[in-house]
């Protein structure tokens, strides 16, 4: 019966359920020729504290914007009472200082502002020949306030949105008062300075040396001083029904695809579980799976990273208690680039992206093509070659695979070993083993010194991927090459890559093909094959199909060129 | 079935693909067997037949924009000649694919694994086929246009690699065989450029249906260059004497290939890019098949049907006794069926199908 | 019911993984590293007990894996009916296979290739292992005690040796690069005859009986003045007509040949001082790359007209030489090119009349005269070929010297 359930189960039809969703690529925005913003005009702030507010609300989208906070309150002004708005951003402000000694000196009662005195302040009085010459200052609410009321060190007064937003961006805080169209920049920045540490994972030699932390209000601070633009969209969702886990879905507002954005939301939105802990989780709930087991979102420690991306157009998730972020979609390309890349002279990350396919190949094929070479296609090792692994050979008592998968496994083991151990005695694990499995083993004829330097390589390859999740696709399938090209050679070989490649080619990360560049090769614009020169880097990866396809002028470096 | 469309890079290096796995089996061979040193003219020669043709099928297509060969047989004959024209294509496609499976996995058994079963050999190409029939028709277009690449550098370093060993002037006698020999019993080579057959099912598939033309020129062209390529290096290496006699003449070729004396002896790398893109021939013929049976009968998912086509593939390439069988049945039979089906047919329905629109338009 | 399923699917999996291992580990016993001998060079003899003698290389590796590629050869023959009789035998006998794949050498003897070698190369390039670019070699001597003394002197890798050897060719001009895929191309070809490498073994009477050595270019394999550590050597080369050896070529005879099939990058020549008769100019020539052969069929007759072109530089040098002089260095050219013209066509008339072989491969450049192939097969070239009329021009430049010093 169990049988015939089986073949039933071969020739019966059942239909497909899979969940499909694509990136429109019929984008009409092709035609933007330039990266002005489309509207130019500097605001000036209205006199009506509504009006303002409204205007707020739409620049900054505060319906959805998680972080954007406007407090309103009275303001005690010489007894009188004005309505007042305070705008800053959660995480970047220091609340200490803003209740202290903004919010308590203009809504406490206390002499300050409660003094009633004549409405007309006297600057000067001269008494010259009994006629007193008084200087009066009219009355002059917003100089009051900055002058008396509020006891910060730094206060600038504007009357554009421009220059007050970049304030709240960088973490200053902004006092509108009704009646009056200049608002206040209050300087009362207060990042977490101190807690944020140095990415220990992702390490670049030039570029700042930031990292997430684990709360996610510093997470988006970080976002947004990086990013410093009031387009910059930080939305809040909770996830899992006991936890209740905070998650951050950014992006740029006016640069993201739609579409995307809401897949994303949807997504995240429609998970039906307990509880999250961490961003490794939400990345499996909100991407495919795949049999492959690759990566469909890269994720970072490194907030300038991800301000990168998100200037791109993808979108980065950010999960309370975790210190990474996610950035979706992400393609093949993507895990073999290293946020280094951008800093370096372009020929030089070239050259180093070029070393990092290469090592990708190696670290996947390299174990299965000795195999598959040694054991049927001798003929192709050079003559030299051939004779030296003859002679390293000839005391080994197993045959090739077996050698090669005792060295892979126990390679494995020392690699999990030293991860596993209190890091005090890490490195003693990676000398113990290095010894052991190398020197004693060759020395004790358990297996050949080539076959040593093929898992070094092997191993050293797939330390070179930036991405450690992709590595970790990377050391599995390899068992699957050695496997194949030791049942039937480079025939094994072929069709088993012919097959990798073709599910590669199926997979989409959130619509976008998993295998661009390599497969669609028409109307790509920033591809990501080879990285052009700064100056080139016109526009935005056409595959995210982003509102906004340009990012650079054609001349970019327009001192050059005047 | 098609996602999202096929861009025309993609189609062209669809069309190309195919090509290759011709190639790499025994097209060469007859290239030169029966048309000696006027082979490279004879080749030419065919290109601008083809081309002619091509050019003729884009003129017949033009009334009908974003229609396969399939609506354009229903609107002819109804029902029932789509079904008849879909029959045939598919006994075409799995005849096609299975006769070169077993050519190209024979001559792998000869080089590779002396005491392997054929059956096994066939074998591994059928489950990854299989395994890649689960997936989507794009995959394989990309897949295609992914390995495509790869085959093109095999040829040219075959061909920039054996420089040493060409001597140009094998190509005199120019006209080989003689006139009739190279034009008109040469005009039967024209199954080289099997390829174009998929071109009648690309239009609805197409993202720019408008720029089929131009895919359809370009990719036999393209084809044609390759196809020189190929059986030039051919031609400039041996007396046509012995590749006349070699069961997989490209791979006798690139056993020549020598740079110094450390890189020697890698015509086994050739072999296996020529492995993946003879994977990527057979899934695309599986899926070409099973989209026509989809459309003939209008069913909702292709997949169970692409399991029934690859069984039929195994068992067809099967059936041949033994290699001379099946070579035989690929220089004599499939080659006229290849004419057969994939030119003659085709411009028959088209005629047919444009007279008919003539007539249907004069009654409006 | 799924799981249940499921567990049927990884089962048929790994039924299937155990079939295919099953199945092509029979082409993996037979191709494995560990169960390979690898010959580097065979030697084929004629048998006087059976048909052949086919004498096999082997390298045992040395059994300490720190001195890598420590090797001694290690010779073993054996009597047969056939090539693959014999590996047969010698499978036997090893119990190992014997794979040709790494065989950089195939050596026939003198008398085997008397009688014949086709189908020894019939069968040799249509094992899959055999390389078409492996050299092949006709010993004066036998192909067993040849291979013994074809020890490296210089190094310790015989593969690297044998490897290295024939490249000199390029230089020296008096030995050639020939392949066996080479050899079977030009066997099947009907425009050209093929040619091998003469190897021979330095034999200590052969060198006193010699005339005093007459001249430093007519040298070949087993007559030759040259002495060193190793026996064997490797100058001139072989000629066949069809399948059969017709002739041996000396030193300046393969550097014709290699000059005319354009196979030559430098050489060095002696010729007669035009100054003073009794003494030689040590000459150094490059072929330019423009020397254009043409052939025509006048009256049924092959007519080969060959061009030839070289820029040349004195190497010798002796007191009052005058060698910046425009007369002097006229009159040397002069002299280089009767003495080459004279040594050309002394060459092609003994390939022609005396071989009627066509190692030259004239017959390809006679193609463009036909316009099928039909007409091609019924005139015959190989056939004809020793009727062919030869006119040689030879244009060489001479520079001037390599002068450090004036004299």
């Amino acid at each position: 019966m169990k049988i015939k359930n089986f073949v039933k189960n071969i020739f019966t039809y059942t239909p497909p359920c899979s969940y499909e969703f694509f990136l429109p690529n019929d984008f009409n925005n092709s035609n933007s020729k330039t990266i002005k913003p489309e509207i130019n005009e500097t605001k000036n702030i209205f006199a009506s504290l509504d009006v303002n507010l409204e205007y707020i609300k739409t620049q900054y989208n505060l319906l959805i914007n998680s972080d954007i906070i406007t407090r309103e309150f009275i303001l005690n002004a010489r007894g009188k009472q004005h309505k007042a708005l305070l705008l800053y951003i959660d995480g970047m402000i220091d609340t200490q200082i803003l209740n202290d000694y903004v919010l308590e000196p203009l809504m406490m009662r206390n002499k300050n502002n409660l003094f009633d005195g004549d409405q007309n302040r006297i600057i000067s009085e001269a008494v010259t020949n009994n006629i007193t010459v008084r200087k009066v200052k009219k009355f002059d609410l917003i100089d009051y306030i900055e002058s008396c009321l509020i006891p910060q060190n730094s206060i600038k007064q504007s009357n554009s949105f421009e220059k007050i937003f970049s304030g709240v961006n960088s973490g200053n805080c902004a006092l509108f008062v009704d009646t009056l169209n200049i608002a206040l920049d209050i300087d009362i920045k207060g990042f977490k300075q101190r807690s944020i540490s140095k990415p220990e994972n992702e390490i670049v030699i030039k570029g700042p040396h930031e990292a997430f932390v684990e709360n996610i209000r510093t997470n988006t601070s970080l976002l947004r001083r990086f990013s410093n633009n009031e387009n910059l969209i930080i939305e809040s969702l909770d996830v899992g029904k006991v936890t209740k886990t905070k998650c951050a879905v950014c992006y740029m507002q006016n640069i993201a695809n739609s579409d995307l954005i809401a897949e994303v939301k949807y997504r995240i939105n429609n998970l039906e579980i307990d509880s999250l802990l961490s961003s490794g989780q939400l990345e499996q709930l909100i991407t495919d799976n795949n049999s492959l087991g690759l990566p469909k979102a890269i994720s970072t420690e490194r907030p300038d990273n991800a301000v990168q991306h998100l200037l791109e157009g993808r979108i980065v998730v950010l999960v309370n208690g975790s210190p990474y972020a996610l950035i979706l979609p992400a393609i093949m390309v993507d895990f073999l680039k290293s946020p280094e890349d951008r800093n370096l002279k372009t020929i030089f990350s070239n050259f180093l992206r070029a070393i990092r396919i290469i090592s990708t190949f190696f670290a996947l094929l390299l174990p299965g093509l000795y195999v598959s070479v040694t054991s049927f296609h001798i003929e192709i090792l050079p003559t030299e070659l051939l004779y030296s692994i003859l002679s390293a050979r000839e005391s080994v008592p197993f045959p090739v695979i077996f050698e090669i998968l005792i060295m892979e496994i126990s390679f494995e083991i020392i690699r999990e070993a030293s991860l596993r151990v209190p890091s005090a005695i890490g490195s003693t694990i990676g000398i113990v083993g290095a010894l052991v499995i190398g020197q004693a083993a060759v020395s004790a004829g358990i297996v050949s010194p080539i076959l040593i330097i093929i898992v070094a390589i092997t191993a050293l390859s797939s330390f070179a991927i930036p991405d450690y999740s992709f590595s970790f696709h990377l050391r599995l399938f390899r068992f699957l090459f050695i496997l194949l090209g030791y049942i039937a050679g480079f025939l094994g070989i072929g069709t088993g890559l012919f097959v990798y490649i073709s599910i590669i080619c199926d997979m989409e990360s959130f619509g976008v093909s998993y295998s661009i560049p390599y497969s669609h090769m028409e109307n790509l614009k920033n591809t990501g094959i080879i990285l052009p020169p700064i100056w080139k880097r016109e526009y935005r990866s056409s595959y995210l199909a982003p509102k906004k396809e340009r990012k650079q002028e054609d001349i970019s470096m327009k001192w050059k060129f005047q | 079935m098609v996602k999202s469309k096929i861009g025309t890079i993609s189609a062209i290096l669809l069309t190309l693909s195919i090509a290759v796995s011709y190639i790499t089996s025994s097209l060469p061979r007859t290239f030169i067997n029966e048309t000696k040193s006027a082979a490279l003219l004879n080749i030419i020669y065919i290109t601008v037949v083809v081309l002619f043709i091509i050019i003729l099928f884009c003129k017949l297509f033009e009334k009908f924009p974003g229609l396969d060969l399939l609506d354009i047989s229903k609107f002819l004959g109804g029902n029932i000649l789509k079904n008849i024209v879909g029959g045939f294509f598919i006994v075409y496609f799995t005849i096609s694919s299975s006769i070169m499976l077993r050519n190209f996995c024979e001559g792998l058994v000869v080089v590779y694994y002396p005491l392997t079963n054929y059956i096994f050999v066939i074998l591994t190409f059928i489950i990854s086929i299989y395994l890649v029939n689960k997936l989507s028709f794009n995959a394989t277009i990309n897949t295609s246009s992914i390995v495509f690449p790869l085959v093109l550098l095999s040829s040219i370093l075959l061909f920039c690699g054996n420089l040493d060993n060409f001597s140009f002037r094998r190509i005199y006698p120019i006209i080989g065989d003689g006139f009739y020999n190279t034009f008109i019993l040469g005009l039967k080579n024209i199954g080289a450029f099997g390829g174009i057959c998929y071109l009648y099912f690309l239009p609805p598939m197409l993202k720019e249906p408008q720029k089929f033309k131009k895919i359809a020129i370009i990719s036999v062209i393209s084809t044609g260059l390759f196809i020189l390529l190929c059986v030039g290096t051919l031609l400039f290496m041996f007396s046509f004497f012995i590749t006349a006699d070699e069961i997989m003449p490209l791979f006798s070729a690139a056993r020549y290939i020598e740079f110094g004396s450390f890189f020697q002896r890698f015509e086994s790398i050739f072999l296996l890019i020529w492995i993946i893109s003879f994977c990527c021939f057979l899934s695309i013929t599986c899926k070409f098949s099973a989209h026509i049976f989809n459309k003939m009968f209008n069913l909702s998912d292709i997949k169970p049907i692409l399991n029934i086509i690859v069984l039929l593939i195994f068992g067809l390439s099967l059936l041949p006794q033994n290699y001379a069988i099946a070579n035989f049945l690929e220089t004599n039979i499939y080659r006229y069926l290849r004419i057969a089906v994939g030119f003659i047919l085709g411009i028959t329905i088209l005629i047919l199908a444009n007279l008919k629109k003539r007539k249907v338009g004069d009654k409006n | 019911m799924i799981k249940i399923s499921n567990v049927f699917n990884k089962i048929f999996i790994l039924i299937l993984i155990i079939i295919f291992i099953s199945t092509f580990s029979a082409s993996y016993n037979s191709l494995n590293l560990d169960n390979l001998a690898f010959a580097v060079a065979i030697g084929i003899d004629k048998s006087t007990s059976n048909k052949l003698k086919v004498t096999f290389e082997f390298l045992a590796p040395s059994p300490s894996p720190e001195s890598g590629s420590d090797t001694k050869p290690v010779l073993n023959s054996v009597d047969c009916s056939s090539i693959t009789n014999g590996i047969n035998i010698m499978n036997a006998y090893l119990g190992k296979k014997v794979n040709l794949s790494h065989c950089k050498l195939i050596i026939f003897s003198e008398e085997l290739a008397k009688e014949g070698i086709s189908d020894e190369i019939f069968s040799l390039i249509n094992e899959v292992q055999v390389r078409p670019s492996s050299n092949i070699v006709i010993s004066k001597c036998n192909t067993r005690y040849y291979i013994e003394n074809s020890v490296p002197s210089l190094e310790s890798l015989i593969p690297r040796y044998y490897d290295i050897f024939p490249n000199t060719s390029e230089y020296t001009g008096y030995t050639c690069n020939a392949t066996i895929g080479d050899f079977f191309n030009a066997l099947v070809c009907n425009s050209c005859s093929p040619y091998a490498i003469l190897g021979g073994i330095i034999t200590s009477d052969n060198n006193s009986s010699q005339s005093p050595s007459p001249n430093e270019s007519s040298i070949k394999s087993n007559e030759s003045p040259i002495s060193g550590s190793r026996a064997s050597q490797n100058i001139g080369l072989a000629v066949f007509k069809d399948d059969k050896l017709a002739g041996e070529l000396n030193a300046i005879e393969t550097i014709c040949f290699l000059n005319i099939r354009k196979q030559i990058d430098t050489f060095l020549i002696s010729i007669p001082n035009p100054e003073d008769p009794n003494s030689k100019i040590d000459i150094y020539l490059t072929p330019n790359s423009t020397h254009d052969i043409k052939v025509n069929i006048v009256n049924g007759a092959p007519y080969i007209k060959i061009n030839l072109k070289f820029s040349g530089k004195i190497y010798s040098m002796k007191k009052d030489a005058q060698y910046l002089n425009p007369e002097v260095l006229n009159r040397i050219s002069n002299s280089c090119n009767s003495y080459l013209e004279s040594q050309f066509s002394n060459y092609l008339y003994k390939t022609s009349t005396n071989f009627e072989s066509d190692i030259n491969g004239f017959g390809v450049y006679a193609l463009s005269k036909f316009n099928t192939s039909t007409e091609y097969n019924k005139y015959d070239w190989l056939k004809n070929y020793k009727n062919s009329t030869f006119d040689i021009n030879i244009n060489t430049v001479i520079d001037s010297g390599f002068l450090l010093t004036q004299t």
